[in-house]
């Protein structure tokens, strides 16, 4: 009864008797969402274009944070060393394209799947043998403080965060909409024959998908880093990616943002107000349950294709 | 006669061509060629290997003997956007549009290949890859004038009926300017009225545009009508080849067609 009680009765009371404090969470949780979003972002790319659903992002992520740490703490400047980071991480794409992909054309989903596994402990061995496996700071003069707004705390960490994610997010819907490399991208997505017959060649276009995914890697390394430090767990923060997918749809730039700020807001809302119901730390497996729930009555996603088969 | 096989109006030589899967024979010892300007159809029952021609002319599918002259120019295996990019455009038997791009994005996917700014340029979307945007832009209204198919412009195309669909991919493999055009069954599942009209755009294209084109179709009536020449597989044999009324006459074709009976 009392359990009913802490369900289904005291967060409403909660919420209603500080409406203030609610929206400090909802918009703490936004601010955590657009970083999952941002993970998602790189899976979609490198779906929608190619098919693959590439196991390797978060070790890219990684990668990329790692390298960017090592070159600064060789003394390279901070500019530099991102431009070099972004230079590695389309060298790295190129090699992914000589080395993997070509020599695995038209075979199944689940063989390029197992491929990228392969990619993932590569990645994440020589990112640790070149930079070491300690836990490192990164500070590239993103302002981390809080301050006090209209009686809610923010900080401006996060702040900055949201608002680089939304540049990059419009940066890349507008690249996908109205170029005519974005509607390559689009016709390869579609359909890898078609495309190939209007002559579209695949492998300079999965060069472009897989730079444009390490760069968003690049950048949700950066944001994560600063955030939580430069450590091997950042793999983990994949792991997070696959609900906002699965919410998302996986084929949906759109849909990857937006499936971001839910699990981002419900985490938030979940584990401040039903938490206690559950002993506390939902924020763990809250977004997996809804992804369950999502795989179950809406498999394709909020935003995705759907699945209509016709006969 | 091998004086007039390398004359140069011909734009397609098919050699000897033989492809399999595995133990399956698709193709056997095939040849014939095409002539610059003309329209010419690959006609046979179910399973006679005419859709891998095709496949092997554009460069999906690589046969195991033979070679292909296109433009003077001989080779043995070559990859689909190599073809492409020689000038070969086709369509699929099952429509191969970019289902959820609108009609005229995907007309302008064909003008890919012409599109000569880089993708930095295009992802700042400034200057030369502007103007190029429109030059193309203009391209591709120019061939949804000749389809006659301007109230669909923006629609997705997987909304649109089957014929029409079809009609915005013979758009798509325009738009290329191709030398060569390839057309698996234009006109299957068409109603009379939209056969007519595919029969009309396509000895439009012939006429006006000069493109040569090599089509596969079922409908007899159809095939005689408007091609030059026709080639007969059979069983991935090549039956005959020739003109309609030779073609017409030929017993082996006429057995093939109509069943023979054996004694």
């Amino acid at each position: 009864m009392e359990f009913m009680e802490n369900v289904f009765v005291l967060p409403f009371l909660d919420i209603a008797d500080s409406p203030v404090f609610f929206l400090e969470v909802i918009i703490s949780g936004l601010l955590s969402g657009v970083m999952y979003s941002l993970v998602a972002l790189g899976f979609v790319l490198i779906f929608k274009a190619s098919g693959v659903f590439n196991f390797a992002q978060g070790a890219m992520v990684l990668f990329a944070a790692l390298t960017l740490v090592g070159l600064m703490e060789q003394g390279v400047p901070v500019v530099i060393a991102i431009l070099l980071t972004a230079l590695l991480m389309v060298v790295l794409a190129i090699l992914i394209e000589h080395m993997m992909l070509r020599h695995l054309v038209n075979q199944e989903g689940i063989i390029l799947f197992m491929a990228t596994i392969g990619l993932n402990f590569i990645l994440e061995g020589v990112g640790q043998i070149a930079w070491g496996s300690d836990v490192k700071k990164l500070d590239i003069g993103i302002p981390d403080q809080s301050f006090e707004y209209a009686g809610m705390l923010f900080n401006t960490l996060d702040l900055s965060a949201a608002l680089i994610a939304a540049i990059m997010v419009t940066t890349l819907a507008l690249f996908f909409q109205y170029t005519g490399t974005g509607r390559a991208l689009r016709a390869v997505a579609d359909d890898h024959q078609a495309a190939l017959s209007v002559g579209i060649p695949l492998k300079s276009i999965w060069i472009i998908v897989w730079s444009v995914a390490g760069l968003v890697a690049l950048v949700a390394g950066i944001l994560w880093g600063t955030k939580v430090g430069v450590q091997f767990s950042l793999v983990l923060i994949a792991l997070k990616a696959l609900p906002v997918l699965i919410l998302g749809g996986f084929t949906s730039v759109p849909g990857a943002i937006i499936g971001g700020l839910i699990i981002g807001v419900g985490e938030k809302v979940v584990e401040v107000y039903w938490g206690p119901a559950f002993g506390g730390a939902i924020e763990g497996w809250f977004a997996y349950m809804l992804a369950l729930a999502f795989l179950m009555f809406r498999p394709q996603g909020l935003f995705g294709e759907k699945i209509i088969e016709r006969v | 006669m091998s004086e007039q096989n390398r004359s140069p109006d011909i734009l397609l030589n098919v050699e000897g061509i033989s492809l399999s899967f595995g133990g399956v024979k698709a193709l056997n010892n095939i040849s014939f060629d095409v002539r610059k300007g003309e329209i010419r159809a690959i006609i046979g029952p179910n399973g006679a290997g005419k859709s891998s021609m095709l496949n092997c002319i554009n460069g999906f599918y690589h046969p195991q003997e033979g070679q292909i002259t296109f433009k003077g120019e001989t080779r043995k295996q070559m990859q689909p956007h190599k073809a492409a990019e020689q000038g070969i455009a086709r369509t699929f038997q099952n429509i191969a549009l970019f289902k959820g791009m609108s009609t005229l994005d995907n007309i302008m996917t064909g003008r890919n290949l012409k599109m000569k700014t880089n993708f930095l340029w295009q992802a700042l979307h400034l200057g030369p890859a502007r103007r190029e945007e429109m030059q193309h832009r203009e391209a591709a209204e120019r061939v949804i004038d000749f389809l006659e198919i301007e109230q669909i412009r923006k629609t997705p195309v997987g909304r649109l009926p089957y014929g029409l669909q079809k009609r915005v991919e013979l758009g798509r493999a325009l738009a290329a300017e191709p030398d060569l055009l390839l057309l698996d069954e234009p006109m299957a599942g068409m109603n009379h009225e939209e056969k007519e009209d595919m029969c009309r755009y396509i000895l439009d294209v012939n006429d006006q545009l000069g493109t040569t084109i090599v089509l596969i179709e079922h409908d007899m009536s159809v095939v005689m009508d408007i091609s030059d020449r026709v080639v007969v597989l059979d069983y991935g044999k090549l039956l005959a080849d020739g003109t309609p009324d030779v073609v017409r006459a030929n017993q082996d074709v006429i057995n093939a067609y109509l069943g023979v009976t054996h004694e």
